[in-house]
């Protein structure tokens, strides 16, 4: 098993502030925090580190630098951190967490459940809650240690309650010996006696709806959808499930999405009958009549779209939010989302 | 601030889980604004009709997470 740390200048020995724009650099054997892991179970075979500002500035040099580290080693898992409170080096733990998911190498990091690395990782690493300061060294490494000794040798994994990681905004199957009824009867009880617990998690990031549009026929509206429409060919090579990116296709002066233009590749449900219509799942057809009777002003002339399907809710969040500064910045009143 | 948005979709409980705002009930998951069972006039009829109420509900005051259904 080959097991790979990710530390941050200070916790490298490289330095403190002054050494924050240090270049990604390697250690064979553990470095700092290694050591800790080491004697709790967890072989350290390579340390990799960079400073905090290098990482935030040069984000996309260093993670090529690192990745490339970590594949030639040939990881079994990668361990980020402990970074505590510390927002560059949560971010740094959460950005490589993440690339590394994409790629297929399991990660353990460890930080405050509020640093901005959580968000960051989107639910690709087992995150090990920590206190703000290093002081709570001693309770995060027993347990990044057992994690990443588990991941590494394929040993299964429990449920964030029952391990201690933050949640990952996954959903995971499950058979129960109970039946459902049996079930949400514990859950009622359970509330009454004032613990309030869930088998399924809801999100609970919750916008005011936005005001309404006062005339709809002055009004420049945008299509966008989570259907996988894209033109034939998929050119872009949107991904068909698990997609972490959003595309923008022109629409000119179409009149509809013809399916000899235009096809679905999403891979969460059968797209046959849609794909012989795409304006089944991208009603520009309807849009444009809308527009011909004067019931619209305008349809803007891209359509947004990606897959999702497997998307985190994290990824979800952060896509809309990109697409909605795009809209913006494209003066758009409205948006016609649809979704499969 | 922010853009009003209506979501057209078959599951309008999942949106309202996730804190859609504005839904309409689509036809079905494989296809919201369609219906293969139609002629091609009638789907464009139909397709006219959904985009015609999620217009509506775009220029409609509503509260959190409200779902209109297609003919309401």
């Amino acid at each position: 098993m080959t097991v790979i740390h990710y530390v941050n200048q200070f916790f490298a020995g490289l330095g403190g502030e002054e050494a924050a724009d240090h270049e990604p650099v390697r250690f064979d054997g553990p470095q700092g925090p290694g050591r800790a892991l080491v004697a709790a179970g967890l072989p350290i075979d390579l340390t990799v580190a960079c400073g905090d500002d290098r990482f935030a500035l040069h984000e996309a040099d260093c993670l090529a630098t690192l990745l490339t580290w970590i594949e030639d080693a040939g990881a079994d898992v990668v361990v980020c951190g402990p970074s505590f409170g510390s927002g560059r080096y949560g971010y740094a733990c959460g950005v490589l967490a993440r690339e590394l998911g994409r790629r297929g190498t399991a990660v353990v990091a460890a930080m405050t459940p509020d640093s901005p690395g959580v968000l960051a990782s989107e639910g690709a690493a087992y995150i090990v809650p920590t206190t703000a300061h290093v002081a709570g060294m001693r309770d995060a490494v027993p347990l990044v240690a057992s994690l990443a000794s588990r991941l590494a040798s394929g040993e299964p994994v429990g449920s964030p309650e029952e391990e201690g990681y933050l949640p990952r905004g996954l959903r995971v199957n499950i058979r129960s010996d109970e039946l459902g009824a049996e079930r949400a009867i514990g859950l009622v009880l359970a509330k009454l006696a004032g613990d309030v617990r869930t088998e399924i998690a809801p999100p609970t990031d919750r916008v005011a709806p936005p005001d309404p549009l006062p005339d709809p026929s002055t009004a420049l509206v945008a299509l966008v959808t989570e259907a996988g429409c894209v033109p034939q060919g998929n050119p872009d090579r949107l991904p068909t499930r698990h997609a972490n990116v959003w595309l923008r296709y022109p629409i000119g002066d179409r009149a509809e999405l013809a399916p000899e233009d235009y096809v679905s590749v999403h891979a969460g449900f059968d797209t046959t009958e849609a794909n012989r219509d795409p304006d089944r799942l991208v009603p520009l057809d309807a849009a444009r009549a809308l527009v011909a009777a004067g019931r619209l002003g305008q349809i803007y002339d891209e359509f947004f779209t990606t897959t999702g399907v497997d998307t985190p809710v994290a990824v979800s969040t952060r896509m809309g939010q990109e697409i909605g500064v795009e809209l913006r910045n494209a003066g758009v009143d409205a948006v016609i989302l649809t979704g499969t | 601030m922010g853009i009003p948005t209506v979501f057209i979709t078959a599951l309008p409980t999942i949106a309202q889980m996730v804190g859609a705002n504005r839904v309409v009930r689509g036809v079905a998951i494989t296809y919201p604004t369609g219906d293969p069972s139609l002629s091609a006039g009638d789907e464009l009829a139909l397709r006219v009709r959904i985009l015609d109420r999620a217009v509506d509900m775009l220029a409609t005051d509503v509260a959190p997470r409200t779902v209109w259904e297609i003919d309401g």
